[in-house]
């Protein structure tokens, strides 16, 4: 009954849904603090601001840089997505129903890259590059980012994998379906919440990545992390507040967008 | 229907990704009269670029790219490679000296770059000085009203100026400097700093400790009134200042400290550096530089050309007082002093 | 024998292992190759200097273990990830099973908040909590304002203020996973459970609490790694006496210039954390495919 919401029983009820408003109060804090700061008119982000003003956006849209690394960071994050999740699908796949040895210790080290500090590998990625020209280059962002993203990906999709009653499949495979007609109609949907948050954190690895990312860049190209990471560290402006304010509105607006999509496909899961 | 569209957007994805990364895959090919110009970011370099690069420019056709911030790992990954991106980098002066001695640089060639111009102290074998700050302590006048502090002990001074005080955060010649001073030692006696007294007068007030990291956050922290007494970079607390928060500024104990101008080893071009850095250490270049972001200039016949306006908010001014840091001692003993600042910082 | 009938086409032996044709090792080896040329090789080489610069030997490591600061910022780092990752196991748990059993609107919504909370950039949410915890900032003003305190609370440049922010940036990475897990647990279970007389208490430890532990001990391994090697939101809201490993990392290989030592703390850093991983494997051993009960 703890699984059936109408079963819960009221203080039960009442203190998950204490919980569930705290953490959303949490979570939603800075990014409502954010957009209120984009509007404030200190220079020194005090708060609250003495006036309130568009100034900060008049500036942002001046500077074509901001544009231009949201786009970069947009296009890098969303090829590490494609790549991570589908290499990080077949490489839980073959970790967890192959038959090869030394499984757990190749699963140890597909989580490597997440556990060694990135300032190392960032170095050690960055010398390489440079020996091949790749630092700078659409390329060279991906695999920097895509080495990070992947060990998300194979954990995720590895544990859901464990969890996924094979019986399914086989069910399938008695009824005529063949491997590749059961990967497609029964693996995949099953597993679409693992891979989803798989995409989730691939995209967002890649979006956030600070450190890989600061030394690959050039001028000609940087992504919108480094962008405010300099920001942040050489010149406080507001600017930055209205920057994440406008994503903060694209997102939502994608958001709603996929919301009114998915009310269709909700029913009868 | 829901597996077949899955199949088909899939389809479409794999040859959106791979006609992505062919179309992007081919790096921009840098100009060949161009060099590129690192800095730290932010209103300094934005001055740097607005006097320095642009009218280059304009001169000699040859385009500055700017890039930043400076990152030493870069550096030293860069110069290691042999494939050096940067050609006239902003680093702070005990980084040169350490950098020149792991031959991660190269000399400055002084047929090029005007040296008898130049202020002595802040040109060497392998930099040419990029500007010369101060350390000044500041303090806010909303949270302290009436109060003047008169040197650095004020600092220490926790029942007059009660609050959190900042510095900055790296070991770096400043601090321990300062410290010393407070503590009775006198400026002649100064190097080679007794480390064990500067710690131990720190010691006396380090739970009221915030670090800054950057000259941005410094700025924060003391418009804000996070820490109302501390230590800065004068131009940061001069930009404060006129952007009309309450700040007041103690000119009578301050220290003076260099940015350099440095060529890694391997630089593709060369020339053109070394003509930038001519620009650059100018007398005209400094001149313009310093008139906006009240950092002194290192070029001896710049002051001649600013207003008398703005020659009275350089560091020149206020020279009783005024300690140079030794920038030498420094070189010589980064790592040591490093080690063990960050030890004390960390416990 | 009608019942039997009936069921022969799922009369499949219980533990049902898929079927080992071929050993699967060629899928591995597009995302083997990957890690090998941009992963193994170059940080190997670095990591190598940890033991031939500025000479050959262990000398690095001699520092590590022997110098106290050293060690008290591996404690530090083991300390924090483990705070941390035992709160984003408090606050997330709660919030993944409602997710899991409220009608869809509601945890559409629960949803939403996670992401956009996710999708807004690193950067900008450590430092919107840095000017939110001051001593000046929003918090402690409001609190001082209702009369709460009388001082202000010393929230930020400190332990607390790198809990507060990290915990905020690791808690969707617990709770989603965790999420996919409890709604792939069949809801009969826990029925039954009730129909055999269980309390909710007994329900929850003897019956959802050890279903969902795969999902919360992958999440919390997660978290606490990621917490191992987290720079970012330390470096901000941190003070500098409780130094992490990896700013100490990023200090060594950029402020510094000691790759050697740098490589040699990575090292440590990297041998522990796979330590742990293999514990637990040895708690939650890997199963190939089975049932989920």
């Amino acid at each position: 009954m703890l699984l059936d919401h109408d079963r819960l029983g009221l203080p039960l009820r009442l203190s998950l849904a204490t919980i569930g408003a705290v953490v959303v109060l949490f979570l939603l804090a800075p990014i409502v603090f954010i957009a209120l700061l984009s509007f404030g008119s200190s220079p020194w982000l005090i708060f609250p601001p003495p006036g309130w003003t568009l100034q900060w956006y008049r500036e942002m849209w001046a500077d074509p840089g901001w544009l231009e690394a949201m786009w970069h960071s947009t296009r890098v994050a969303l090829v590490v997505t494609a790549l991570s999740v589908g290499l990080g699908f077949i490489t839980a796949l073959a970790l967890v129903r192959g038959s090869f040895k030394g499984r757990a210790l190749l699963r140890g080290f597909f989580i490597t890259p997440m556990v060694l500090p990135v300032v190392v590998l960032a170095v050690a990625l960055y010398a390489l590059c440079l020996k091949v020209g790749l630092t700078g280059t659409f390329t060279g962002f991906v695999i920097g980012h895509l080495v990070i993203a992947l060990p998300f990906s194979v954990i995720t999709l590895t544990n859901a994998l464990e969890g996924y009653d094979f019986a399914l499949e086989e069910a399938a495979m008695i009824c005529g379906a063949t491997p590749w007609q059961v990967k497609w109609r029964v693996t995949l949907p099953a597993l679409r919440l693992s891979l989803f948050a798989a995409g989730v954190f691939s995209f967002l690895v890649s979006w956030d990545e600070v450190v890989v990312s600061i030394f690959m860049a050039t001028p000609g190209m940087e992504t919108l992390p480094v962008r405010i990471w300099s920001a942040l560290r050489q010149d406080l402006s507001p600017v930055i507040a209205a920057v994440s304010t406008v994503l903060i509105g694209i997102t939502l607006l994608f958001m709603l967008i996929a919301a009114l999509f998915k009310k269709d496909d909700d029913h009868g899961h | 229907m829901p597996h077949t569209s899955r199949l088909s957007r899939r389809h479409v994805l794999t040859s959106a990704i791979l006609g992505l990364l062919a179309a992007t895959a081919v790096p921009a090919q840098a100009q060949q009269d161009s060099i590129v110009f690192t800095s730290w970011g932010g209103t300094t370099q934005a001055a740097q670029k607005k006097h320095w690069a642009v009218p280059f420019s304009a001169a000699t056709g040859i385009t500055v790219q700017q890039d930043g911030p400076t990152d030493y790992g870069k550096f030293k990954a860069m110069v290691e490679s042999g494939n050096v991106n940067w050609d006239v980098v902003d680093v702070e002066a005990d980084f040169a000296a350490k950098a020149a001695k792991d031959g991660l640089l190269e000399p400055i060639d002084y047929t090029v770059v005007p040296k008898s111009q130049l202020d002595p102290r802040f040109s060497g074998q392998y930099h040419v000085g990029s500007f010369y700050y101060a350390f000044v302590m500041a303090f806010n006048k909303d949270v302290y009203k009436g109060a003047a502090p008169a040197n650095f002990s004020a600092l220490f001074d926790t029942k007059a100026y009660p609050g959190k005080r900042t510095f900055y955060k790296w070991s770096a010649p400043g601090v321990l400097e300062l410290a010393l001073l407070a503590d009775g030692v006198p400026a002649d006696k100064l190097y080679p700093l007794d480390l064990d007294r500067a710690f131990k007068k720190l010691d006396t007030i380090k739970g009221n400790i915030v670090w800054w990291t950057g000259g941005a956050q410094s700025q924060q922290l003391l418009a804000s009134g996070e820490a109302p007494i501390g230590v800065f970079w004068n131009g940061r607390v001069h930009s404060v200042e006129t952007s009309g928060q309450n700040v007041g500024v103690s000119w009578s104990q301050s220290l003076t400290a260099s940015d350099v101008l440095v060529v890694p080893k391997g630089s593709k071009r060369k020339a053109q550096a070394m003509k930038f850095l001519a620009y650059a250490a100018g007398a005209k270049g400094q001149a313009d530089f310093a008139t906006e972001t009240a950092y002194a200039p290192v070029n001896l016949g710049s002051k001649a050309l600013m207003s008398p306006a703005a020659v009275k908010t350089l560091p020149d001014n206020f020279t009783k007082g005024q300690i140079n840091l030794n920038m030498a001692w420094w070189a010589e003993n980064r790592d040591v002093v490093a080690k063990r600042w960050y030890a004390w910082q960390a416990q | 024998m009608p019942t039997d009938t009936m069921t022969v086409p799922l009369a499949l032996p219980a533990a049902a292992a898929p079927p080992k044709r071929r050993s699967g090792f060629a899928w591995l080896t597009p995302a083997l190759a990957l890690l090998a040329l941009f992963f193994v090789l170059p940080v190997l080489s670095l990591l190598l200097r940890s033991v031939t610069e500025p000479q050959f030997g262990l000398q690095h490591y001699a520092e590590l273990i022997g110098t106290w600061t050293y060690a008290k910022v591996l404690y530090n780092t083991l300390l924090v990830a483990t705070i941390v990752t035992v709160v984003t196991v408090v606050l997330g748990f709660p919030v993944a099973w409602l997710m899991a059993i409220v009608p869809g609107r509601w945890s559409r919504f629960l949803m939403g908040c996670l992401l956009l909370s996710m999708w807004t950039n690193l950067l900008v949410r450590t430092y919107a909590w840095m000017v939110l915890l001051q001593r000046t900032g929003f918090i402690n003003q409001t609190l001082m304002k209702w009369g709460l305190i009388d001082e202000p609370l010393a929230l930020v440049n400190n332990l607390t203020g790198v809990t507060i922010g990290m915990s905020y940036i690791m808690l969707p990475f617990l709770v989603l996973p965790l999420h996919a897990t409890i709604k792939s647990l069949d809801p009969a279970i826990l029925r039954a459970a009730a129909t055999c007389g269980a309390s909710r208490w007994q329900a929850f430890w003897l019956v959802l609490w050890p279903l969902a532990l795969p999902g919360v001990a992958s999440g919390a391994l997660m978290v606490f790694v990621m917490s191992l090697g987290y720079f970012v939101t330390p470096a901000l809201l941190g003070g500098a006496s409780h130094m992490m490993l990896a700013e100490l990392i990023a200090q060594l290989v950029q402020s510094l210039l000691n790759w050697g030592l740098a490589g040699a703390a990575s090292l440590v850093l990297l041998c522990i954390t796979l330590g742990l991983y293999a514990l637990q494997l040895k708690l939650f051993p890997a199963k190939g495919g089975q049932h989920a009960a």
